[in-house]
């Protein structure tokens, strides 16, 4: 079983938005700017034009970060989030009531419903399209310009995301909340 | 009218779809006679991709002009996902977002479908569906709405250049441009004047050529007057951004406002708009006061640098003179100048790849290229890179010659005085001509004969050049016009014939060859079949000249002498022909259909196997993309990335590191250029002075990652991600106003007005407005592109450089109130 997770050089990040357009064409996503399973933040610049302090403006592409202790998981009151084999944070559409207590309780904004099924939805990492037939990467990763997105097997010592966490300084998002997000932001 | 083939309909249910809201769209007038329109329905779709049974196809995107290499896979006969291909060295596995988006272009619901022939009136946009037949019958004899082009060609006696030409970029317009050589007109308008005419020929005349920066290597780049993080251009895109913020290469964005190349920069200067020649002077002074450019490579490889250098020096363009001007910082010049030096010839000024934006550009480009020169960072890694062509095989057009067609439509000067250009609107001609000159000088009767009627092929003069209005009354005063396009645009609806093109995933295109420092072939392989009625443009023009060629040519015989003479002429002796015989001979030389014989396909074949083998054609055709010793070459490095050669094979370095002028030598002055009233040498000019009356704003444009201009505005994944564009103004100036985020502006200049909602920002400065180009159509045959926003060509004043009559962009000044 693998234990996949995602690496971000998030440095190399110019908000094109190609990975929120592969994803959705992908996986079928919703048409609408509110229907995105992946996004890229980025904050409005600070000071007075022409002094404005570049370093507010970086880019932080964001989605689920697929925790290992997701309180989305915790408070889903009919299992629909479970966890998959390979740790992938997942929706059964078949179980989801749309209680809409895992939106609230997802800390990263990470969920949104999807209108045909009346379910929630959010990101698989392609469990259910890429990696089903057999391919090693999501959507996201592959079509990135500046590669900013390196997925992988956590577990494994070789893969290149384990090299990547071992070699490079990294943190996650809202690391106090202790949900031990498997999205590392390299720095 | 329905949406005939939706992708609900093919996939009847077998694959997950997602639907827009299930909208009912406003219902065109574009299909007038076509009574029956029902609602467009639930149109635009995403498609989950499955896990069965799939193909895949090699091809190459046409969302923008980069040519990225895609792979599409198609399930049950529906393009479900395009995917980066990674074979091909210039976008290295990548695909942006319009790249990805490229299926809502093939299933966009507004797309043309059928031909069309005008029933209203002109602009109108009213057309009634005819076969392709009935089309070319148009074209050729005209309807009661307009002439054809035999009354036309008779009327002014087969003056072929009595019709204009003109194409945007993309892969078939070389297709195009085979009829317009076989046709025989001299009027020919490409969108170089619109763009990057300026950056072409500045450094083409002074280095010898448009050279590639090579960001991967650098370590040092300006980038002024590009956004390399928003208009995408591939490799340097990629390659820029993956070393800047202290990781290897310190970037300084130079821009009037805050781009996301400024955010991405490790150092971002607002300079005024159309001051950077200002900058690059005085950043060039500093580099010949303090010696610190490369002695030996000037001694060797510049022409008229003591001239030039006297020029700067004695000029004194010095960073503090250059500050007033531009608004940057003496120190900040300076140091740019000298941390530049330093880091050379791994320093690269980035020459870019954009429309003129102001009336110096032409010296802009020259001053950089000088400067780059100053540091020998040319032909040489991490600097300039010319880069090496892979050659490709000929496919033969056909020229002939017609003795009663006239030559370019341009006017000379009539009474060319010592130091004033040899043409009433520019000093040089180009192939590409200059496109507002031209529709300028046709509607204020300044032609030297009539032009009466225009071909349009993947082309949107409606939306691309400054001032809209002066193009539509243009549109209006051409007798006949013929529009081949994929989608119901501003200027389709102008036109009198409508010849639906497929979209590029329904193509195969020409093979083409692309240079750099790591060189290879790529072929647009066709995915599907072309839907509706639609055709490639080489099959059109085949049906059109078999239509056309004949009864053209007998035009031809009645009134060019050359022809009536040759015809006569039967030879002697044993040579003796029939006039039959004779007939049928010059007639070959005038076959307007012979281009046109073969498929695409087999001219592809033809023009790689004559160099490369039948392999390479396999390997096209399968793969997309081939050089030699591919096989062996490529391979992957990381999840991220690929080798395509090793760093041995790289033809960082083609000339000796040299410019490929014809003397060889870096040009600082050009004498000739002097003849015709253009400066010798870069100098700053009172004039170029930025200033904008008070109340007044100046008006900037530019691109961004999701929209490519007009092109994409329809796309329905793209207007997810920008809706509209927005008004850039300052956000003090705002305040002041009282205008708040999302209110309604009115943009005027003595141009024309647009209404576009407000962003406040500190991005910008006081003295500046921007939109990004590309929004606020007025075609209602596009569902989502209408009046979108607002339109900068409806506002921008048609002012053009002096040298090639480039349009400049940023030379308006408008007003703003509050609707």
């Amino acid at each position: 079983m693998a234990n996949y997770g995602m690496a971000l050089d998030y440095k190399n990040c110019i908000n094109c938005k190609a990975c929120e357009v592969a994803c959705k064409e992908e996986n079928g996503v919703l048409l609408g700017a509110d229907k995105h399973r992946i996004w890229v933040g980025a904050n409005d610049v600070k000071g007075e034009w022409p002094l404005l302090d570049i370093a507010s403006a970086a880019f932080l592409p964001s989605q689920c970060q697929h925790c290992e202790e997701a309180p989305c998981q915790e408070v889903c009151p009919t299992n629909a989030t479970y966890y998959n084999e390979h740790g992938v944070v997942l929706v059964d559409a078949e179980k989801c009531i749309l209680c809409s207590y895992c939106m609230n309780a997802c800390p990263y904004d990470a969920r949104y419903v999807d209108d045909r099924t009346m379910t929630v939805d959010k990101c698989t990492f392609c469990t259910d399209t890429r990696l089903a037939r057999g391919e090693t990467t999501t959507a996201c990763q592959n079509t990135c310009p500046t590669k900013v997105r390196t997925f992988g097997d956590l577990d494994d010592y070789d893969s290149e995301i384990s090299e990547l966490l071992r070699t490079r300084e990294h943190f996650s998002l809202k690391e106090n909340l202790g949900t031990k997000p498997k999205l590392f932001y390299l720095t | 009218m329905q949406v005939e083939v939706s992708r609900r309909r093919f996939l009847q249910g077998s694959v997950a779809l997602s639907v827009i809201g299930g909208t009912s769209l406003s219902v065109t007038n574009l299909l007038g006679g076509h009574e029956s329109q029902d609602e467009k329905g639930e149109t635009a779709v995403t498609t989950k991709t499955g896990t069965g049974e799939a193909t895949e196809v090699a091809t190459l995107c046409e969302m923008c002009v980069n040519k990225c290499a895609a792979i599409a896979r198609v399930e049950n006969g529906v393009v479900t996902k395009l995917n980066p291909n990674p074979l091909f060295p210039k976008s290295k596995n990548m695909l942006c977002p319009r790249g990805n988006a490229g299926i809502q272009a093939l299933y966009d619901p507004d797309r043309l479908k059928y031909p069309m022939i005008r029933v209203g009136e002109k602009g109108e946009g009213k057309f009634k569906r005819v076969s392709w037949e009935e089309a070319y019958d148009a074209i050729l004899n005209g309807t009661d709405k307009f002439p054809g082009m035999g009354k036309i060609l008779e009327e002014e006696k087969d003056n072929r250049s009595s019709f204009l030409f003109c194409a945007g970029e993309g892969m078939a317009e070389h297709t195009f441009k085979t009829f317009y050589s076989a046709f025989g007109s001299s009027n020919w308008l490409n969108h170089a004047s619109l763009c990057l005419q300026t950056v072409i020929s500045g450094y083409g005349v002074t280095i010898g050529g448009y050279a590639a920066a090579d960001l991967e290597n650098a370590e040092y780049i300006i980038m002024a007057g590009a956004n390399r993080a928003e208009a995408i251009v591939t490799p340097d895109t990629m390659d820029g951004f993956k070393r800047t913020k202290g990781r290897g290469a310190k970037l300084i964005c130079i821009d009037p406002r805050f781009t996301n190349t400024a955010a991405k920069a490790d150092k971002w200067l607002a300079i005024n708009p159309g001051t950077d020649l200002a900058f690059v002077l005085a950043l060039t002074y500093v580099v010949l006061t303090e010696e610190l450019y490369d002695k030996a490579y000037v001694a060797e490889n510049f022409n008229g640098f003591d001239e030039y250098s006297k020029s700067v020096i004695e000029n004194k363009y010095t960073p503090e003179w250059a500050e007033k001007i531009t608004g940057i910082k003496a120190k900040d010049i300076y140091k740019i100048a000298r941390e530049f030096m330093a880091h050379a010839p791994k320093a690269v000024y980035y020459p870019g790849r954009r429309s003129t934006f102001s009336n110096n550009d032409f010296q802009l480009r020259r001053a950089m290229a000088i400067f780059q020169g100053l540091s020998g960072g040319i032909d040489t890694k991490g600097g300039l890179v010319f880069g090496k062509k892979l050659k490709l095989g000929k496919h033969e057009g056909l020229e002939p010659i017609y003795a009663r067609a006239e030559s370019r439509a341009i006017e000379k000067e009539k009474h060319p005085e010592k130091g004033h250009s040899g043409y009433s609107d520019c000093a040089v001609v180009s192939g590409g001509g200059s496109w507002i000159a031209w529709r300028n000088r046709f509607l204020e009767g300044h032609m030297p004969y009539k032009v009466r009627g225009m071909f349009i092929y993947k082309h949107n003069p409606m939306m691309n050049m400054p001032n809209r209005e002066k193009t539509a009354e243009m549109m209006k005063k051409m007798e006949l016009v013929v529009s081949i396009d994929t989608m119901p645009s501003d200027t389709v609806m102008y036109a009198d014939v409508v010849l639906p093109e497929c979209t590029y995933l329904e193509r195969t295109d020409p093979v083409k060859t692309f240079g750099g420092a790591e060189p290879s072939i790529a072929q647009r392989n066709k995915v599907l079949d072309p839907m509706f009625e639609t055709k490639p443009v080489i099959e059109i023009m085949k049906g059109l000249t078999e239509k056309i060629s004949k009864p053209l040519f007998e035009i031809t015989k009645k009134y060019d002498d050359d022809v009536k003479e040759e015809l006569a002429d039967l030879g002697e002796g044993e040579e003796k022909k029939t006039p039959e015989q004779k007939a049928v001979e010059i007639y070959a030389e005038f076959d307007l259909t012979k281009p046109f014989e073969h498929s695409q396909e087999e001219i592809n074949r033809h023009m790689v196997e004559s160099v490369y083998g039948e392999e390479a054609v396999k390997t096209l055709q399968e793969h997309g993309v081939f050089y030699p010793n591919m096989d062996k070459f490529f391979k992957p490095l990381s999840v991220n990335e690929h080798q395509y050669y090793p760093e041995k094979e790289k033809a960082y370095r083609v000339n000796g590191g040299k410019p490929k002028t014809p003397s060889g030598k870096i040009e600082c002055n050009l004498p000739n250029m002097a003849k015709k009233g253009i400066d010798p040498m870069p100098i700053w000019k009172e004039e170029y002075n930025f200033s904008v009356p008070d109340g007044k704003f100046r008006m900037l444009t530019g691109r961004h990652a999701q929209f490519t201009q007009s092109g994409t505005a329809n796309n329905a994944m793209l207007r997810d991600l920008i809706f509209e564009n927005y008004a850039w103004i300052n956000r003090r100036v705002a305040e002041e106003k009282g205008i708040k985020f999302g209110d309604e502006l009115e943009i005027s200049s003595r141009t024309g007005k647009t209404v576009i909602k407000a962003y406040p920002t500190e991005k910008v400065g006081p003295k500046t407005i921007f939109f990004v180009h590309g929004f606020g159509e007025e075609s209602e045959a596009l569902t989502w592109a209408y009046k979108n926003g607002g339109n900068d060509n409806a506002v921008i004043e048609d002012v053009t450089e002096p040298v090639y009559g480039a349009a400049s962009m940023h030379e308006t000044n408008v007003e703003i109130r509050k609707v």
